[in-house]
């Protein structure tokens, strides 16, 4: 056995959510009988980001904001890799909207976990996105992930999670890695992982958490139910988690689901001049 | 031979239509061809190039539009010559006008000997050495629309230039035969129509002609082309990119060159994404690229950074335009220079390269790619707009020239025969044997914290000088691999030019007019811009008396480049500076050198 990188001990503080997350992805990748050389957690910038360290995985530890470029990029050069973007609310609904919203179209299948203490932890407790009202610090009213992700029409596998819940989240996590595997598309969690230190919410989740399987017409295939109960339960001071939408194949939507991954992808692909020279020499010979 | 000096000797004056006389003969021409966006300039000024093309001439395309789809005012200019080229021509001979502001804007540059085809249509103009005709109203009634004013005005100017009759119809049969339906028809009337109306007139007839080349078995492309063909050929397999002038093309290309190699193509939703997307790829183990222009570039800065520290190849193709800011998207500068010497937070290794023709940028695409992954560094490669975007005669790529280095990566095979694998492993030249993930029995952990050779974070003050020396000192260690400067022009001459990217077109025009006015000059082309390459230019500005530094920008980028890095050479240097957009036309950089008259 070649020895390389070994994973280290995490920085997170005790009691910390992310370690939920942790044992989650561990046991999730165990279950699906992933291999670690096969495995690529990519990480973002914040507490929740230095996940890929420790764990017996690939790591790439990308730029605040980025993760979701970089693991995108990953996916679509090597396809045949299990890819999962992993960081926080403030890298994720911040610095990285953009690529947010943009890696619902993009349908690549890799899962996108953001660990949402509703607080910037690693810079001190700055309010993030999703922070509410009366957070010290904070003028905005809080963002909400699921809701948004329900609104991009797109078949995506989406689901919230509690840290608080690690039998549940391990379900879950399983099954949209699985979503991955089986080539359908973009899969997004959003856990919720308090913050300890600046913003110890357990006990008030605890409380508010619904599961969303237990509301009345409950049908994950079909986006605007799951949006309305998503929303009418945010309004009556819930916190819905669960799997919000889970899409046929073809999902009602219309939308197809678009395959990466039919042939080897770039990594794979054969470069060398002399088994190409025919194709480029065509190519060449193309231009008056 | 022609040389370009003949050509700007002074001509005696013409007399104007009407009068016999024989047709001037023209080794190197230009026609400048000036409408409203949407008149078909560029129709004219691609069959133009088409017919010279047939002649065996060298040609270059080149065009002057505002960003907008529709309409304001465009022209496009052809140059052909028996000689090689790749700049506009000082004066142009033609001007063929769609409108008055055409003319406006075209007259200054018009040569003593110049001529003025215009459409008549709307306007009138009063100048002696010029013929008007309604192309718009000929071709509109027979052919139902005056789009086709721009094929007739191309039969009037192969009447005007004497062209062959049969070589004119090939170039329209060329041109219109896969556009289906009734298209190559029309275009063949809108020709006779224009060629009629010509010849009708009294002293349009041959009043040029234009010599013939040898230059055959050539192509037409453009450096943005070139950069996409460099790629693929280079083993580039993966790409993202947001649109942006100049630099789209290269996105465009290759979505067409690389989906058959296995390869990928991805518009991302911003630059920021575009560079992270190609880095994630390069992580995976693909050899990847994206291109931008300025104000992508900046937003790339950041991702070029995290490459740079977490040592992961990557390239980007910048095609400078005017900045700052938006600037003028769709003109000429060289402004990037200092901030890609200097680019990103931090510092950290990187190696910028500027081609200056198609071939040029052909080759160092796939040099760029093969330094990148042999050095683990981005790598830039510097394009300019007149390089990227207008059109020139080139010489087939030569596929025999390309080889591919891929550095110390590992195999899966070797890797399992490591007792070890660090992924930041310290070694003599800085570069640590790679191998992506997806490599059974070892895992890549990399990240743009400083690390240890295991790839952890680390804030340990010895690693940390280890790990900035392993990087930095590849800038010194790669030197003897970088592209050399190529030099043009007598040994023994004390006067030099120095310049990067397509400047290299007018300086190498601008060395023969020189030397026929009796100053004979080197010209040092710089091919890698960054690190400066001492050991070359040093020994070449110690032979010389003085060197005149081209380039296109306000500050003199190289030029401060060069004082910075080679200070003792000071007083030699003297900037030739050009920020108006536009290209340097060679007489511009002539009249700029001591002693030439």
């Amino acid at each position: 056995m070649v020895q390389s990188a070994k994973p280290v001990q995490p920085i997170w503080c005790p009691g910390c959510g992310d370690f939920g997350v942790l044992a989650a992805v561990k046991r999730a990748a165990a279950e699906l009988k992933i291999p670690t050389h096969d495995f690529v957690l990519v990480g973002g910038i914040g507490c929740s980001g230095s996940i890929h360290n420790f764990l017996e995985v690939n790591g790439i530890h990308a730029l605040h904001g980025r993760l979701l470029a970089q693991a995108v990029g990953v996916k679509l050069a090597n396809p045949s890799l299990t890819v999962v973007a992993a960081g926080g609310d403030g890298d994720g609904y911040a610095i990285g909207m953009g690529h947010f919203i943009h890696a619902f179209k993009k349908n690549v299948s890799i899962l996108y976990i953001v660990m949402n203490n509703e607080t910037y932890g690693l810079t001190k407790g700055q309010p993030s996105p999703t922070s509410q009202l009366g957070f010290e610090g904070n003028v905005e009213p809080p963002f909400h992930s699921i809701l948004t992700a329900l609104s991009i029409p797109a078949p995506n596998f989406i689901a919230r999670t509690f840290s608080g819940d690690p039998k549940g989240m391990t379900a879950i996590l399983t099954e949209a890695i699985r979503f991955n595997k089986e080539g359908r598309g973009f899969a997004f969690v959003e856990d919720l992982s308090p913050c300890v230190t600046y913003n110890d919410t357990y006990k008030i989740w605890r409380e508010k958490v619904i599961d969303v399987a237990t509301l009345p017409g409950y049908d994950p295939t079909d986006r605007k139910v799951m949006f309305r109960l998503c929303l009418e339960a945010t309004e009556s001071g819930r916190i819905p988690i669960g799997v919000m939408h889970r899409p046929e194949v073809v999902g009602r939507d219309g939308l197809e689901v678009k395959l990466v991954g039919d042939g080897p992808g770039p990594v794979r692909s054969d470069i060398e001049l002399e088994s190409n020279l025919p194709a480029y020499h065509k190519l060449l010979s193309g231009l008056a | 031979m022609s040389t370009a000096a003949a050509q700007i000797a002074p001509i005696p004056e013409q007399s104007g239509p009407g009068v016999p006389r024989p047709p001037l003969e023209l080794s190197d021409v230009s026609v400048m061809i000036g409408g409203q966006g949407g008149d078909g300039t560029l129709t004219v000024s691609d069959l133009l190039g088409r017919y010279f093309r047939k002649r065996g001439l060298y040609v270059y395309l080149s065009r002057n539009v505002l960003s907008r789809i529709r309409g304001g005012h465009a022209d496009a200019s052809v140059r052909a010559s028996r000689d090689p080229l790749h700049a506009v021509k000082s004066h142009v001979d033609v001007l063929v006008a769609f409108d008055n502001e055409a003319v406006e804007l075209g007259k200054a540059e018009l040569s003593p000997h110049g001529f003025i085809l215009y459409d008549s249509t709307t306007f009138h103009i009063a100048e002696p050495h010029s013929a008007g005709f309604p192309f718009a109203t000929m071709v509109g009634g027979p052919l139902g629309q005056p789009i086709f004013k721009n094929t007739a005005a191309y039969g009037a100017l192969s009447v005007l230039f004497g062209f062959d009759p049969a070589q004119t119809r090939g170039v329209i049969e060329e041109r219109f035969k896969r556009r289906g339906g009734d298209a190559l028809e029309k275009n063949l009337k809108a020709l006779e129509i224009g060629r009629k109306a010509a010849l009708s007139m009294p002293g349009v007839e041959n009043r040029y002609s234009v010599v013939s080349g040898d230059a055959h078995n050539m192509i037409l492309t453009t450096g943005n082309q070139a950069v996409a063909l460099g790629f693929v050929v280079g083993g580039g397999r993966f790409f993202a990119g947001y649109p942006i002038t100049p630099a789209t093309e290269v996105m465009e290309y290759l979505q067409r060159y690389l989906p058959p190699f296995g390869g990928v193509v991805r518009q991302a939703e911003d630059e920021l994404a575009a560079i992270n997307m190609v880095i994630g790829a390069s992580y995976a183990g693909a050899r990847a690229m994206t291109s931008t222009s300025g104000p992508g570039l900046s937003l790339m800065t950041e991702g070029l950074s995290h490459a740079g520290t977490a040592e992961l190849p990557i390239v980007v193709a910048d095609c400078q335009r005017v900045g700052p800011s938006t600037g003028q998207p769709t003109r000429h500068e060289q402004s990037d220079l200092s901030h890609l010497a200097n680019l990103g937070h931090g510092e950290y290794p990187r190696f910028i390269l500027a081609p200056s023709d198609p071939v040029d940028c052909f080759e160092l695409t796939v040099e760029a790619l093969n330094l990148a992954e042999r050095w683990r560094v981005p790598v830039i490669l510097l394009l300019d707009q007149a390089l990227s975007q207008n059109t020139t005669t080139s010489p087939r790529f030569d596929l025999s020239k390309v080889h591919l280095d891929r550095g110390k990566r590992l195999t899966p095979e070797a890797t399992t025969k490591l007792q070890q694998y660090k992924i930041y492993e310290l070694t003599s030249d800085g570069v640590s044997p790679y191998a992506p993930p997806g490599t059974p029995g070892v895992w890549a952990e990399v990240t743009g914290n400083e690390h240890d050779e295991w790839g952890h974070v680390s804030v340990n003050p010895a690693n940390r000088l280890k790990m900035m020396r392993k990087r930095m000192e590849k800038m010194v260690l790669a030197r003897s691999e970088l592209p050399p400067c190529r030099v043009f022009g007598p040994p023994d001459a004390k006067v030099a030019i120095i310049g990067f990217g397509s400047t290299s077109g007018p300086i190498l025009e601008a060395q023969r007019i020189l030397e026929h006015r009796g100053v004979p000059t080197r010209y040092l082309q710089v091919r890698t811009v960054f690190p400066v390459p001492v050991h070359e230019i040093d020994p070449f500005l110690k032979e010389v008396d003085s060197a005149y530094i081209v380039e296109h920008n306000y500050t003199g980028q190289l030029a401060r480049l060069l004082r910075e890095t080679m200070p003792w050479h000071h007083a030699k240097l003297h900037s030739v500076l050009k920020y108006d957009g536009h290209t340097f036309r060679a007489p511009q950089i002539v009249s700029e050198v001591k002693g030439a008259k």
